[in-house]
């Protein structure tokens, strides 16, 4: 698991410079890349890729709580949700991001954009519960704010930290996303390890997956 | 001249004669950007506002977004003993070695809405998300766009970061689209003069445009009004900031959409965390912190007074 991501951080890697016909000077780079705050050699890619498996996906497992269970503490206390599943930054006005563990059926599918997305019915009642991000493009930033070890301090300046929350929507996508197929995807099941943020309990969840499966029809 | 002389005196005198008392007010020092801008001049009245309920003196100044005259105003700050700053600066690397100063002369600075390339040197830089918020507004302006057609990005100033990062967030959503195809992208600087000529030449040039998005609300403000004077009213423009004066343009048909920065309250949160220094000296848990936009468009825009949403 640990090799196929790393195998797929490299590919990602090599896709970026490719593009940008300097390739030796960037793999320099992509080798010399270190600490956030270091001027040069900024590798948000490489960053994401060191702690994938190893730091990021146990610790959302180990935090996410079934979905249905997450959404409806939330609607009653977003406070509750939050200190038992989520993680904020701590300044007022931050909303939590929670972590779920989401298993459904999925009702409907836009994969016709480039942020494509599944519609999930959660808990059986013929309705959206959540809508998962399934890529290529993919909106926000809830896997790196769902984390309790990155903060926004250790970053020269909000382009970085954005570049760094970018990283790690890229690397799901590499990793598991541009995998799934994207044909008759109504009916399947559906398992989702993701984060959302809490905008507004009124407001469907947009789950951004950490890994994702997708089954046969129920 | 010796009338004020003396009443200094008096004051001083006064002064001197409450001595340690703890309603000898300590001064807060609020710079900013212009006022011209509503935004910053909202921002210094939000600060001055909870200053002033905490039992502060005010010195309220502005750089004008000159890097030279923001280092004066900070020696005035020094020079006239406050407590605390709160800045809202003229540049991510050239306010490093103004902050400092201030932090030598054993004065704290509470940064707000813009960020500096460092951190240690100011207690706290309290800006507005403005990656996600970028995010909203792009995504509301693919909406109104029909995902396709030309469009044109006025950014703002080279030397604040939050042009960048606004910029990167419009593009990280709208670049997905193909058929959305940008014609001229160009910095006008934040205001709204210059965003109105810059806007009537790039109209000459691409007379097939369908949108703008720009990258605060006065360039929104100047394009809306020059797209208005060429007979172009079709042509949809989304802002970034929350004015009032974008809301009103939004109720009466005109500029579509912005993205509400909560400027008061983080000038007012700057001013209570620097009054809990003062105190205690406790600083902010992290120095560098973000608050969330809100996307403001017809559904929403009655609520929206003075970088403020009413519940």
């Amino acid at each position: 698991m640990r090799w196929v991501g790393f195998a797929a951080a490299i590919v990602a890697g090599l896709l970026l410079t490719s593009c940008r016909l300097i390739a030796t000077a960037d793999v320099t780079a992509l080798a010399n890349a270190s600490a956030p705050n270091g001027a040069g050699g900024f590798d948000p890619d490489k960053m994401v890729a060191s702690i994938w498996s190893t730091k990021v996906v146990p610790y959302i497992e180990k935090k996410a709580g079934p979905f249905v269970e997450v959404r409806d503490v939330a609607a009653k206390s977003p406070d509750e949700a939050g200190a038992k599943y989520g993680y904020r930054a701590k300044s007022e006005d931050t909303p939590w991001t929670l972590m779920v563990k989401l298993d459904g059926v999925i009702i409907a599918a836009d994969t016709e954009s480039r942020a494509s997305t599944i519609s999930v019915d959660a808990s059986g009642q013929g309705k959206a519960d959540a809508i998962v991000q399934i890529g290529p493009a993919m909106r926000g930033t809830a896997i790196r704010d769902a984390l309790d070890f990155v903060s926004f301090n250790d970053f020269t300046n909000q382009i970085d930290f954005a570049r760094y929350g970018k990283a790690f929507n890229t690397y799901v996508n590499h990793a598991t996303l541009e995998k799934l197929s994207r044909d008759a995807l109504v009916g399947r099941k559906v398992t989702v390890l993701g984060a959302y943020p809490l905008v507004s309990p009124a407001e469907t969840p947009l789950v951004t997956p950490v890994e994702i499966s997708i089954g046969p029809k129920s | 001249m010796k009338l004020r002389y003396a009443l200094a005196g008096m004051m001083l005198a006064s002064a001197a004669m409450i001595g340690h008392s703890a309603s000898a007010a300590d001064l807060i020092a609020i710079i900013t950007p212009s006022h011209d801008n509503p935004f910053f001049k909202a921002e210094a009245e939000g600060a001055e506002a909870k200053a002033k309920e905490l039992g502060y003196d005010v010195i309220s100044l502005v750089h004008d977004d000159d890097a030279n005259k923001q280092s004066e105003l900070i020696d005035t700050a020094i020079a006239r003993g406050a407590k605390a700053i709160i800045l809202d600066n003229a540049g991510a690397d050239a306010t490093v070695a103004s902050v400092k100063k201030a932090k030598e002369a054993g004065i704290p600075s509470f940064l707000i809405d813009r960020e500096i390339n460092a951190t240690g040197v100011a207690l706290a830089q309290i800006v507005s998300n403005n990656y996600q918020g970028a995010q909203l507004g792009a995504q509301e302006f693919i909406k109104l766009m029909g995902e396709k057609g030309n469009y044109v990005e006025l950014v703002g100033k080279e030397s604040d970061t939050n042009a960048g990062i606004r910029s990167k967030g419009y593009h990280d959503v709208i670049d997905e689209y193909p058929d959305l195809k940008l014609v001229s992208r160009q910095s006008a600087n934040w205001s709204q003069p210059e965003a109105y000529t810059k806007m009537e030449t790039i109209l000459q040039a691409n007379p097939n445009i369908k949108g703008v998005i720009s990258g605060n609300d006065t360039m929104a403000m100047g394009a809306e009004a020059a797209l208005k004077a060429a007979g172009r009213s079709d042509v949809i423009v989304v802002g970034f900031d929350g004015s009032n004066d974008v809301r009103d343009s939004i109720k009466q048909g005109g500029i579509k959409a912005t993205v509400l920065q909560p400027a008061y309250r983080e000038a007012q949160l700057a001013v209570e965390q620097a009054d809990a220094y003062i105190k205690t000296k406790t600083p902010p848990k992290t120095e560098k912190q973000l608050m969330d936009c809100v996307l403001i468009n017809a559904s929403n825009a009655d609520k929206l007074e003075t970088f403020a949403l009413k519940p």
